[in-house]
């Protein structure tokens, strides 16, 4: 009896598997999880966007079902027997096989691509490049707070984990507070919640109402904006863009809809009647770097500003790396070389032309000048036209349009200066070509002459042609404003100047420096009614602050686009008119093909990068890894979303529900189960998930450069609560900056702005400060899409030795000494002020033991040397106990 | 907490994530893992390990001596007669159509050679009366003539030379090198740069940053005023047996603070602790000069206590000696345009060559009588070469005798390391206006540095942006002609 049994047994086990097998082959193949890394990994370096060998290329499924060099059709849908690429893959003539003299593709590769064709040859669109929908949210338990868990729970299940216990209310404070306003809570919010005086929900309200918060998540997106002090390059001369930074600030603590945050920071210039700060936001893409260098072609540095523009629009704020496309089709992505022309055509108009001065710039008008300027414009729109009381206004404002004065050529006795402004030397000639003079009969210019008696002509399209305006140039010595009738003429004409000063003795001498030239018909200078003029050309010629913005071109200085032949800025080829790539959702047909438009198809509904980006990048922020661990890379060679559904939930709820509110899904991803677990890293999640992708745990994460330094400046009670304004120096060691042809210096800031939050330190390029840059802080020459966290000897240098963290330590030290009598209770006031929770007893046994030993054998000399040796010695045993606690992993790490 | 058993902690943790051996132990980035991406090899609990490189090197450190400002070859190596000749006439046209210059406009006039040349050493280099002491060690040296760059300006022309690319962004080749590496020595840093000539390089410190690699590969500057490393002298007043007692508070709470929660990156963070001790012990010994003997300090005209170039070379020697892999020197002041003396050909330049041709001499006696030449790698040069034509800045007479940039043929030269001794390799024509001969790119001489060191330039990458990355880009070949 046992045979048949056994038979039966068998033939159950041998029909199962059948039955598997069956069920397994009929089963889809799935063209993105399956098919398409096997084309990226094995077929598409040399059959992809930058090598097509043989002319056939996999990148697009239209290139795919065609005929390569060999004439035959590669893929034929349903029919993987006579599809050449099946057959070359399992060819045995080396020759013949693909890859092409690379190891064979596996038994199971094969399988699946002869499967995919069989069943059709599906193509599949990547998940990233798919509109966001809202999924089905998986069910809740009793575990799970909000949908955030369920999503969690689900995929924690599959991995066989199961969530960890609430944390205490002492770590859940700490790392809600750091999160959300990077610094520890204040005291008495800290005594509410722990008290049990303040909700959980209430004590996360009241950090996101704080004007900390502002700054805190404005220190993530300076990164992303590549926000700093410094112009870059050689020279890397200061910047004052800084109330772009407190725009930024501004704006994450009002909770500025994120899709009107894009739109202002894209094209602000470009909404009717901008105002200031719609003005300022645009200094966002102000941020790329200027080169200062004498000799530098001003053209090859604008159009590499301008290709900047374009790789942190993708990297930054959709998750694409798209620098690639600049030299050839995307070699795994759906993007062609040419649309990344096209793109770029959308920045390529803007009026930056890499000057010295960085304009456009916009000038802020002091209290009483904005008054005066209304009443200029009131009057222009009262006796002229509204159009024209706005190009007075935006000439005041902006100084713009206005030509700068290194696009001229044709030199004789005439140069760029420094290849920065025009110079005249005696019988100077220089043109100034395609100027639109129609109607103008004014000009207003800027310039600085350095001998009398120089006489300027201005002659139509020859140099010596017609005389549109001639006139005797006084000695200035510096720059000067100034306005002149011209003789005007119709349509666009080359412009040639000449000088001429009998002053001048030797040929080499410069007579005389031009900065820009504004022509106008009407001139606002004349009117003599109320003071209009007298007012109109003091704020023109008045030196206001400045911050550098984007400002498009009027239609007569219009830039044409063309593909850079693989990248290069000097082999232009096809023109192109301003898109999307094709694979994206379109502009919708109502929408410009300017910035402005771009921005609003940035944030349509349909765009299924931006929402997804922002989203994946708050989580990266709260939980230290991304759901998409590549925040710059949601592409194909990207790593996969961990919780593709979770993804796509937030982001679909950003945009309909949230109404781009990033409070709100800070908010909910903070009041999650997830978010509030303990972080202790038990055997199981090390053998399941060490990297802790499923979130069984809550991560323990290195703070970020900004978090340590402002935290330790917190605790020590040093921190300064002042907000806003130009950026500071807190000390530095010295000999840090030593740049070329620059004779900046760092120059220690006095009083309260020394102990500053991190975010307001002088930012210089070149020479970023030390300390920062050693926790994994930015240069901030690109856009830092996500900062990689290392853990190095040099970190412990700076903790235990930066004089910013030796003057925490002693003031730690000092507020440890005041707060009690006995040592034991000294160290442990110091250790809950600084971790948030009270020590352990070996922990205050380890910090006493350094305490006695150091006291007892220290003779040593304070760095100040008012106070007696006695106490001194004192006071430097405690401050190495504070030390040692502001050194502790603890301290420096998010648990 | 030893290296050893970290290690042991990590290979556990990792292997079983990745199904890797410890060979090829790789991460994608910090959390990452990712089998497909193999050639990634940042370890992130362990990232300066040794690593083996591709093949064996013949080189296993690297010292590269970068002049910034770019010296002129016309008055070192590359001797050119005929230009004496033309010396004072016209540029010819040819020389200018189409061509664009940082600061010639118009037309500018010959310079000829401003020293004078002659053959030295059995491999009859022609080297200029500017370097008499280079001169004596001809015979150790290969000469690449004909580098050619695409950058005219300094601030890109130095970062194409040590990242590969003229914009910003990019690894240097010392992070690199270390990426690929590891470091040898537990208490030094991998990549050290020292600088001289009051300036920092024009690219400022992008020249030896880690770019999209981890920070922890970028070049650590050690300086010969205030701290030699950032940070690393303790605070006035605190003895070495304090910092000692604080660490082993810090370290004994981390501990414990592991046993409670269980996160392995603690006990990194005690290794780093520990090695940042023995790094404040090691650094200042390597950084001291002071008692190297009175007859080294006679050969490389060093004086202690000074910001010098001679200095930083001794240094150097020292810091491959304690087997630190890359050691990048960057001096300030060969911007030679003739805007003013110091930028003269014929006064600042030679001013340059004193102060530095010795030490750069004796860099290779010394190097070679440890034995230690055969495996460092030495390299000497600019961003870019200078104009056979007499800087005409604005088009008009600059008040002392200069050059301009010049990108289409320049020197640099290699010794050590696995480099052929006494050839000149590549030829330009006859008024060192053109590379003719064995043209060499800047990729080339990268790929060759790598080459010597044991990797092939196209497989040493790194995945960012969603592809895999080198410091050559998509150029470079090893120039075979000058390796042993």
């Amino acid at each position: 009896m046992k045979r048949p049994l056994l038979i039966s047994l068998a033939l159950l086990v041998v029909s199962g598997g059948i039955y598997w097998w069956i069920a397994e082959s009929s089963r889809p193949v799935d063209f993105n999880t399956q098919v398409k890394p096997i084309l990226n990994k094995r077929c598409i370096t040399c059959h992809g966007g930058v090598k097509r060998e043989s002319e056939y290329s996999l990148l697009f499924r239209k290139e795919a079902m065609d005929k390569g060099k060999s004439g035959k059709l590669a893929i034929i849908a349903g029919d993987a027997a006579h599809s050449e690429l099946i057959k070359r893959i399992n060819a045995s003539d080396p020759e013949e096989r693909m890859p092409y003299k690379k190891d064979p593709l596996t038994k199971e590769e094969i399988e699946i691509l002869t499967k995919w064709i069989d069943q059709g040859a599906p193509w599949g669109d990547h998940w990233a490049y798919t509109k966001v929908e809202s999924p089905e949210v998986p069910a809740a338990s009793s575990w799970t707070k909000n949908s955030i868990d369920q999503f969690i729970l689900e995929k924690m299940d599959e991995h066989d984990l199961s969530p960890s216990p609430q944390a205490s209310n002492e770590m859940l404070l700490r790392r809600v507070s750091l999160d959300l306003t990077g610094l520890p809570a204040d005291e008495k919010v800290q005594k509410d919640f722990l008290q049990g005086k303040l909700s959980y929900e209430n004590l996360v309200d009241s950090l996101l109402n704080s004007p900390h918060y502002g700054e805190r998540w404005a220190s993530v997106w300076l990164d992303l904006a590549r926000y700093a002090d410094t112009k870059g390059y050689e020279r890397d001369d200061s910047r004052t863009i800084w109330r772009y930074r407190d725009w930024v600030i501004n704006a994450f603590n009002r909770d500025m809809p994120y899709d009107s945050f894009l739109i202002e920071q894209l094209a602000g210039d470009l909404l009717p009647n901008p105002t200031d700060n719609q003005y300022l936001a645009t200094a966002f893409h102000r941020n790329s770097m200027t080169n200062d260098e004498g000799g530098t072609d001003n053209e090859e540095f604008r159009t590499a500003a301008v290709l900047d523009r374009v790789n942190t629009t993708w990297e930054g704020l959709m998750g694409t790396t798209f620098a690639c496309v600049q030299c050839h089709s995307h070699p795994y992505d759906p993007f062609r070389q040419e649309e990344y022309y096209k793109f770029m055509a959308f920045f390529n108009n803007t009026r930056d032309e890499d000057t010295e001065a960085d304009y456009p710039l916009l000038r802020h008008l002091e209290k009483g000048d904005e008054e005066k300027l209304k009443e200029i414009t009131d009057w222009v729109k009262k006796n002229t036209s509204e159009e024209k009381a706005r190009e007075v206004y935006t000439f005041v404002k902006t100084g713009q349009p206005a030509i700068n004065s290194l696009l001229s050529d044709r030199f004789v006795n005439a140069e760029l200066s420094d290849t920065k402004w025009l110079v005249f030397r005696n019988h100077g000639v220089a043109r100034l070509a395609h100027v639109d003079v129609t109607n103008k009969n004014f000009l207003i210019y800027r310039f600085a002459s350095f001998k009398p008696g120089g006489t300027w002509t201005i002659h139509l399209d020859k140099p010596d042609g017609p005389v549109i305006k001639q006139l005797v140039l006084p000695e200035t010595k510096s720059w000067v404003t100034e306005e002149v009738s011209i003789t005007p003429f119709a349509g666009t004409h080359d412009l040639y100047f000449t000088y001429v000063n009998p002053n001048l003795k030797k040929a080499e001498d410069s007579g005389v420096l031009f900065d820009w030239f504004y022509f106008t018909d009407y001139s606002v200078k004349r009117v003599t009614e109320n003071n209009i003029g007298k007012n109109y050309w003091e704020l023109v010629t008045k030196n206001f602050p400045t911050t550098p913005i984007m400002m498009e071109n009027p239609p007569s200085m219009k830039r044409t686009t063309q593909v850079f032949r693989r990248g290069n800025w000097l082999v232009k080829t096809d023109t192109v008119q301003a898109d999307v790539p094709a694979s994206l959702n379109p502009i919708p047909a109502s929408m410009p093909h300017n910035r402005l438009g771009l921005a609003q198809w940035m944030v349509s509904e349909d765009n299924p990068l931006v929402s997804r980006t922002i989203v994946n990048r708050v989580w990266e922020q709260l939980f230290g890894i991304g759901l998409v661990e590549t925040l710059e890379d949601m592409g194909t060679q990207g790593m996969p979303p961990t919780h593709p559904e979770l993804l796509n939930y937030l982001s679909y709820h950003l945009m309909h529900d949230d109404q781009w509110s990033l409070k709100k899904l800070v908010r909910e991803i903070v009041l999650s189960a997830t978010y509030r677990q303990d972080s202790k890293v038990t055997e199981a999640h090390l053998t399941k998930d060490p990297l802790n992708k499923f979130y069984a745990r809550a991560p323990r994460v290195r703070l970020s450069a900004e978090q340590v330094r402002d935290q330790a400046l917190a605790v020590s009670g040093l921190l300064s609560n002042k907000m806003f304004g130009p950026s500071v120096m807190p000390y530095q060691p010295g000999g840090i900056w030593l740049s070329p042809w620059n004779g900046a210096t760092w120059k220690i800031s006095k009083g309260e702005d020394r102990h500053r939050r991190a975010l307001y330190t002088y930012w210089k390029r070149t020479a970023p400060y030390p300390s920062m840059m050693t926790f994994d802080g930015s240069a901030r020459e690109v856009c830092t899409a996500r900062r990689i966290r290392t853990n190095t000897p040099l970190q412990a240098l700076v903790m235990l030795n930066d004089s910013v963290y030796v003057e925490a330590s002693y003031q730690l030290a000092a507020l440890m000494q005041k707060s009690a009598k006995t040592l034991e209770e000294q160290i442990k006031f110091g250790y809950t002020r600084a971790i948030g929770h009270a020590p352990s007893s070996e922990v205050v046994k380890a910090l006493a033991q350094l305490y006695t030993r150091t006291a007892e054998t220290m003779e040593v000399k304070r760095v100040n040397n008012s106070k007696p040796a006695k106490n001194n010695r004192k006071e430097n045993a405690m401050m190495l106990v504070a030390s040692a606690i502001l050194n502790l992993d603890e301290f420096v790490t998010k648990n | 907490m030893s290296h050893e058993s970290l290690e042991q902690i990590t290979r556990r943790l990792f292997l079983k994530e990745c199904g890797l051996g410890l060979g090829s132990l790789a991460l994608g980035s910090l959390w990452g893992c990712s089998t497909d991406k193999p050639k990634t090899l940042f370890n992130a609990l362990n990232p300066l390990q040794t690593r083996a490189p591709h093949f064996p090197g013949k080189a296993k450190s690297v010292i590269y001596l970068h002049m910034a400002g770019a010296p002129s070859q016309l008055e070192l190596f590359d001797f050119k007669p005929e230009l004496q000749k033309l010396d004072g006439q016209d540029c010819p046209p040819s020389l200018l159509e189409g061509k664009k210059f940082a600061f010639i406009r118009g037309v500018p006039k010959m310079l000829g050679p401003k020293a004078k040349f002659a053959q030295h050493g059995q491999s009859g280099a022609w080297i200029s009366e500017n370097l008499p002491h280079l001169s004596t060690v001809a015979d150790e040296i290969t000469f690449l003539k004909a580098v050619q760059t695409d950058q005219f300006n300094h601030a890109p022309a130095q970062l194409l030379m040590h990242t590969g690319s003229p914009r910003l962004g990019r690894p240097s080749m010392g992070a690199w090198v270390t990426y690929g590496l590891g470091s040898e020595n537990n208490n030094l840093p991998g990549f050290v740069v020292l600088t001289s000539g009051g300036k920092n390089p024009d690219a400022g410190k992008s020249v030896w940053g880690s770019g999209f690699l981890p920070s922890v590969y970028q070049g650590v500057q050690c300086r010969s005023e205030g701290d030699p490393v950032l940070f690393i002298n303790d605070p006035q007043g605190i003895e070495r047996n304090e910092r000692r007692a604080s660490i082993d508070a810090i370290n004994e709470i981390n501990q414990q603070h592991y046993k409670d929660v269980g996160d392995p990156e603690i006990l990194s963070r005690i290794a780093q602790y520990e090695m940042a001790y023995r790094m404040q012990i090691a650094v200042p010994e390597v950084m001291n000069i002071n008692d190297e003997p009175k007859y080294i300090h006679e050969m490389y005209g060093t004086h202690p206590g000074k910001e010098s170039f001679a200095n930083n070379v001794l240094l150097a020697r020292k810091l491959v000696e304690k087997g630190v892999r890359f050691v990048q020197l960057f001096d300030w002041g060969w911007d030679s345009h003739g805007t003013d003396a110091n930028l003269a050909i014929d006064i600042g330049f030679i001013n340059k060559c004193r102060q530095t041709d010795k030490a750069v001499t004796a860099l290779l006696l010394d190097l070679k009588q440890r034995g230690l030449l055969d495996e460092t790698l030495v390299i000497w040069g600019g961003e870019f070469g200078r104009t056979p034509m007499q800087e005409n800045r604005e088009g008009k007479q600059n008040p002392f005798i200069g050059r301009d940039h010049h990108t289409e043929a320049f020197t640099i030269w290699m010794a050590g390391g696995g480099i052929k001794k006494g050839l000149s390799y590549g030829e330009t024509d006859e008024i060192g206006y053109a590379a003719v001969k064995g043209k060499t790119s800047t990729y080339d001489v990268q790929a060759t540095i790598l080459n010597q060191l044991g990797f092939n330039h196209e497989q040493l990458t790194y995945d960012f942006q969603g592809r895999p990355f080198r410091l050559t880009d998509v150029h470079g070949k090893v120039i075979n002609e000058i390796i042993t």
